[in-house]
């Protein structure tokens, strides 16, 4: 468990290293926008305005050639337009080709990110850390089969073994109420800030991509917490709530479990940013159950990227953003706890 | 057309009534046979009143059509009015194409390699970048354009068209109505195929089997291509074929000028489907030299054409279905021909010195089909309620920046049987709400499925029809993309259960007569229908035992 | 343990493994909702594909059979044939091998080249610019998705500047080198500088991750070398500061890097499958989503068996190569 050492070794960490900072302030950032998306998106992130198409940001303009075209006798006459398109206040990210308002889609996107992030974690070290304590708690054949299987997952690359088990399942998603519009505090609040009303009312999580992140990446718990539980099972301690007649249950959750938590929670660190990471590629690629995502915004981008670059560039910044946060948080408590798990659990 | 001064009295008997179809729709191609309208030849009985009337509970007040011209309009009219499809657009053929070489857009898709001239020296290796790569090489295996523009370099059909859609011939040197249901095709001697066989009218009756009878060969998807067509057999004695039809069949040549590759019959049958699959061997201008399944293929001239030699030495053709990697490969001169350019970019590729742009209007209808069969759409106030959620007018003006036509109806303007009266729906997100509320379908969410990259801003235009939808109150919308060939599969399979429920899909119908588009997409039995209503099936098959007169 | 041992142990290890990589393999249309028809048959699968399917699957006999057949199959190099395009799965995965093969193994050369000198650089001149600027790449290196940095660098360098080619292959390293053979050297030389520019992006793409992150490990594990007692005492022996520097603390710290290499080569593998896709780069990565994508299951199946036997085999020789620099592994 937390002791009061690593408390102080926490905040001294954080005393000295600035990077520690900034990882903090970017992933609390993170965080509040995700969580409080609805009263700091612009506009509903899923309308959209073909008349306010590919919008430039704030402090940028677009002049484009555009070519049109005519039927004149059978025949297609081309003319090409000069256009000199503002950006507008009410979209200060600009907007996509489809009129919707960037800055409100990356906004939403985090949320995507931070779920699928944490969500994806979480049941990958529940697998993990379950599987890891068996196996280095009972050793043996038990141990020894729990670690070849884990070989074996090993072998397949997370993204490889995530786009065939999506392939194979389908894309399901799960339509989640959004707390705040259901409650009503989300019109009232933006009408106050004199912001446009009609927020989504429900907020698209991409299950089996959670899942499915959750199966390709457990391993990395599983390594960590068999080590652990192969140290400690041998502590005298240990060996004397046994001869006390603790149930190996008992013994696993009051000692070996809280002892295992520091490496465990840097690694998770790790996996979140990691995750992250693997959601966009997914949705990248098409295999999400969202379009709210960064990845998925990235590949909408790409064909405009020679005629409105600020598409696919802003959710690609707030990936960067974030993953760096992330990772920062990740070295400032592998450096302030030093669980010695350098390097392992990536993309 | 090169039968102009042909006096071939039976071939301008047939095209007194099907041959109209074409050459009203092509424009500045009038003045040989095509256009005349004998209506004293067989095709005089289509002034015949019909003897079967509308069924019971039917709304149709108007009087019963006379033509083939009036069945046809009369069947958009119901579609119009049904609305099986959310209508979108024509879509323009926007190619890119460098400076080194010489080319023009077709009307119907097809890049005709042949017709390229190198303009410089490095135009003499020409490389064309298209959206997707073949689904295998057999040329009748397979129904896609992105195919057909591969193996139809080497392959060839009994007739052919010119650039703006004119029949022309090509390994029949002669065509002719025999009677009702028979037409026989010369077959051209002194045609190789590439492995060195010579032509035969066996080969040629062997390739019509295998499409139109699943017990010859394969299975092929082509059958209803061919529609109406049950058989080929070599004439006795001649060098010629005999085809049979199913009834009239009044567009037959039309069908052979746009569809039916024939194949050596020796080298099929003494092959493995996935040897033909992997190699070809076609009478035409170009030999395959290598093949890389899914990344390139790469033609060498043929030598040995039975025309002259093409005018370019090599022909490379790959694939990238992001439109931007298309226009990129072309600006830094890695592509010569490439398909799709998107609105946005098309200022790019004008821009650039040594690229230019050729459009045309394709031949392509653009829509997203609903399946009767299954809710919310089994509901025509539901579907009509999604045409009226849409504001295509501003799809077409800000995604498509103008380089597409608004449609009303299944078939497009210049075809036969296309019905002048029908607008499209107008913008009425007011109607399309009390259509949801009317339809019993209030608060049903709906998926569109859409390709990546098959058509220009496809993607693009199944977000913004989605988007229009979601906007209604009682309405929840959303798009998914899919892999072409995979979607394209599920609905050309010949079973409606396997369609999405909703999907967006492009159809060329190179024949430039509605029936092409009718049949195959909206009738009952339809290889890809989506849709069944008694009134329509019964006008189309009026429309189809009628000769093609106007 | 001897070394010879040492490898013997490891490589039935790996047979091990292979086993449970393809066994893996035939599960996946088991645990897929519906029957195994459905899981592994197109959507739009005719009655014929699903009766060839059942068939080829062996969905009659018992468990056990169809295991045993998919297995004795496997060992024939008979992974059946694309539901698609009727071509074998086996031929196709094979020809799109080296594609993957030169893409990974470019992108570990520039990772390799330019990381190990970069963290001792980072390591030795400590809180020096040179430092920060290592520390900022590397932590940005390790947090951008690579799709992005493809997009970013094709619009950068090949569509604004034109240097490299936006996507796509012209030929092989192989193809490259009989050039070279049949067409003489000037035709190679240029074959060789074709094959460059293509490769150049992707594999910078798929490098960056890993040139940030072994630059990390070099730096901390080389701090913490620097640090140790031997390193101070052998300064202190008046042994020329680079020796030092070279010769003992990087051996040392190189050897959990190749650790961690190891462990990361999935990372890699991944990374190819979506940099493939960004730059139509025609390898596994791209078939495999084709596959996906048409439900090809053979396909599908074939390149799932090849990527995880190869992880396999190329963890074999990084743990040969671990213990041979590392003579203590041997003996653990």
């Amino acid at each position: 468990m937390i002791s009061p050492r690593t408390l102080r070794n926490l905040r001294k960490e954080l005393r000295s290293s600035a990077l520690a900072k900034i990882g903090i302030v970017l992933v609390l950032a993170m965080i509040l926008v995700a969580a409080f998306a609805p009263f700091i998106a612009l506009h509903n992130p899923t309308n959209q305005d073909l008349d306010e198409n590919t919008l430039p940001p704030m402090g940028f303009s677009r002049t484009t050639e555009e070519t049109t075209s005519e039927m004149v006798n059978g025949s297609l006459q081309l003319t090409n337009e000069t256009v000199y398109v503002n950006a507008t206040a009410s979209h200060p990210l600009g907007t996509n080709s489809l009129g919707q308002d960037v800055y409100s889609r990356a906004v939403y996107g985090a949320r995507t990110s931070m779920m699928v992030g944490v969500l994806g974690t979480v049941l990958a070290a529940i697998l993990g850390v379950s599987v890891g304590l068996v196996a280095g708690f009972y050793r043996g054949r038990i141990d020894d089969a729990l670690m070849r299987f884990a070989d074996v997952s090993l072998a397949f690359p997370s993204l490889v073994l995530a786009i065939a088990l999506i392939g194979l399942w389908g894309r399901a998603a799960v339509d989640v109420p959004d707390p705040f519009v259901v409650f009503g505090l989300v019109d009232p609040v933006r009408s106050a800030l004199g912001l446009p009303t009609g927020m989504p009312d429900s907020f698209v999580l991409p299950g089996t991509v959670i899942v499915v992140v959750g199966l390709v990446n457990w391993v990395w718990f599983a390594r960590i917490a068999r080590g652990e539980a192969l140290s400690i099972r041998e502590e005298e301690y240990v060996k004397a709530a046994r001869a006390l007649g603790a149930s190996d249950a008992r013994i696993i959750g009051r000692h070996v479990l809280p002892n295992a938590t520091t490496p465990i929670l840097v690694l998770a660190t790790i996996q979140v940013a990691a995750i992250i990471l693997l959601e966009s590629s997914l949705s990248f690629l098409g295999f999400s159950g969202t379009t709210l995502s960064w990845g998925f915004d990235i590949s909408q981008g790409r064909g405009y990227l020679s005629t409105a670059w600020w598409i696919a560039t802003i959710p690609g910044i707030a990936i960067v953003l974030a993953v760096i946060g992330v990772n920062l948080v990740g070295d400032w408590l592998r450096d302030a706890l030093d669980p010695g798990i350098e390097g392992e659990g990536g993309v | 057309m090169s039968h102009k001064d042909s006096p071939d009295v039976s071939r301008r008997k047939f095209l007194g009534f099907a041959g109209a179809a074409t050459a009203t729709a092509v424009a500045g191609c009038g003045g040989n046979g095509g256009t005349d309208t004998d209506t004293d030849e067989p095709g005089g009985d289509g002034t015949d009143e019909p003897t079967d009337t509308p069924s019971d509970g039917t709304p149709t007040e108007r009087p019963e059509p006379e033509t083939r011209d009036g069945y046809l309009q009369r069947a958009n009219r119901i579609a119009h009015e049904q609305a099986p499809w959310v209508f979108l657009n024509r879509q323009y053929s926007v190619y890119g194409k460098s400076d080194d070489i010489e080319w023009q857009a077709r009307a119907d898709e097809f890049i005709d390699a042949y017709a390229i001239s190198p303009a410089t020296d490095s135009g003499d290796d020409v490389v064309i970048n298209q959206s997707q790569m073949d689904s295998g090489l057999d040329p009748q295996d397979h129904r896609a354009t992105p195919t057909d523009n591969i193996v139809m370099q080497a392959y060839e059909k009994l007739l052919d068209r010119d650039r703006e859609g004119g029949i022309v011939d090509s390994l029949a040197e002669d065509y002719s109505r025999q009677e009702e249901g028979l037409v026989r095709f010369q077959i051209r001697d002194g045609v190789s195929f590439h492995s060195g066989d010579n032509l035969t009218p066996e080969d040629v009756a062997y390739s019509i089997n295998r499409i139109v009878d699943p017990d010859t060969g394969i299975a092929s998807p082509q059958q209803d291509q061919l529609a109406g067509v049950t058989g080929a057999e070599v004439v006795d004695g001649e060098r010629a074929v005999d085809v049979m039809s199913d009834g009239l069949n009044p567009i037959v040549f039309s069908l052979f000028a746009s569809y039916g590759p024939i194949v050596n019959k020796s080298w099929i049958q003494s092959n493995e489907n996935s040897y033909v699959n992997q190699h070809m061997d076609g009478t035409g201008p170009f030999v395959l030299e290598t093949y890389e399944q899914g990344v390139q293929v790469v033609f060498n001239r043929n030598d040995n054409y039975w025309k002259e030699a093409a005018e370019i030495s090599s022909l490379t053709i790959e694939s990238a279905s992001e439109s931007s990697t298309r226009v990129n490969s072309l600006l830094s001169d890695e592509s010569d021909i490439i398909v799709n350019v998107p609105p946005q970019e098309v200022s790019r590729v004008e821009e650039n010195d040594g690229s230019s742009i050729a459009a045309a209007p394709s031949t392509r209808v653009i829509f997203s089909a609903m399946r009767y069969d299954v809710e919310p759409f089994d509901s025509p106030e539901f579907r009509q309620a999604v045409n009226y959620a849409i504001d295509l007018e501003s799809i077409v003006q800000n995604v498509l920046s103008t380089f597409g036509d608004q449609t009303a109806q299944p078939t497009l303007d210049g075809y036969f049987g296309f019905n002048e009266d029908l607008d499209p729906y107008p913008y009425d997100p007011e109607e399309a709400e009390a259509l949801v509320e009317e339809s019993g379908y209030a608060g049903v969410e709906v998926e569109l499925h859409t390709p990546v990259g098959r058509y220009l801003n496809d993607v693009q235009i199944a977000q913004a029809v989605a988007g229009y939808l979601d906007d209604l109150e009682n309405v929840t919308a959303s798009v998914n993309q899919r892999d072409f060939q995979a979607l394209a599969s599920e609905v050309t399979d010949g079973d409606i259960e396997t369609n999405p429920h909703w999907y967006l899909l492009g159809w060329g119908n190179t024949t430039f007569d509605a029936s092409q588009t009718l049949i195959p997409l909206l009738t009952s039995d339809g290889v890809l229908t989506s849709w069944s209503n008694e009134e329509f099936d019964r006008v189309v098959e009026e429309a189809q035992s009628m000769p093609s007169e106007q | 343990m001897s070394y010879g041992r040492f490898l013997l142990k490891r490589g039935l290890q790996g047979i091990v493994v292979v086993w449970g990589v393809v066994t893996i393999v035939f599960m996946l249309r088991f645990i897929t909702p519906g029957n195994a028809v459905d899981a592994v048959a197109p959507l739009d699968a005719s009655p014929e594909l699903r009766e060839r399917i059942a068939e080829e699957l062996g969905l009659d006999q018992p468990l056990y059979v169809q295991y045993l057949d998919y297995l004795w199959e496997l060992l024939n190099g008979d992974m059946g044939y694309s539901y698609i395009s009727g071509i074998e799965a086996s031929s196709m995965v094979f020809s799109k091998l080296p594609a993957t093969v030169e893409l990974a193994v470019a992108s570990s050369i520039i990772a390799i080249g330019l990381s190990i000198p970069l963290g001792v650089i980072s390591a030795t001149r400590r809180h020096e610019p040179a430092d920060y600027a290592a520390t900022t790449f590397s932590l940005v290196g390790i947090s951008t998705p690579n799709f992005w940095l493809g997009i970013m660098l094709i619009l950068l360098l090949s569509v604004q500047f034109g240097i490299f080619p936006t996507s796509g292959r012209a030929f092989g390293f192989v193809q490259a080198f009989r050039i070279t053979a049949n067409q003489g050297l000037g035709a190679g030389a240029d074959a060789f500088y074709q094959w460059l520019r293509f490769i150049t992006l992707p594999a910078v793409t798929l490098g960056t991750y890993f040139t940030a992150l072994i630059t990390r490990l070099t730096r901390s594990g080389m701090l913490e070398e620097l640090g140790q007692s031997y390193v101070r005492a052998t300064r202190a022996k008046g042994l020329p500061e680079s020796l030092v520097r070279y010769k003992h603390a990087l051996r040392n710290t190189l050897i959990p890097v190749i650790t961690v290499l190891g462990l990361q080569l999935g990372t890699l593998i991944g990374g190819a499958v979506i940099t493939e896709s960004v730059f139509s780069w025609p390898g596994l990565g791209t078939t495999l989503i084709n596959a996906i994508n048409a439900r090809d299951w053979p396909i599908l199946q074939a390149t799932l068996v090849v990527i995880g036997t190869g992880f396999v085999i190329v963890n074999l020789v990084v743990d040969a190569i671990y213990a041979y620099l590392d003579p203590q592994v041997v003996a653990e």
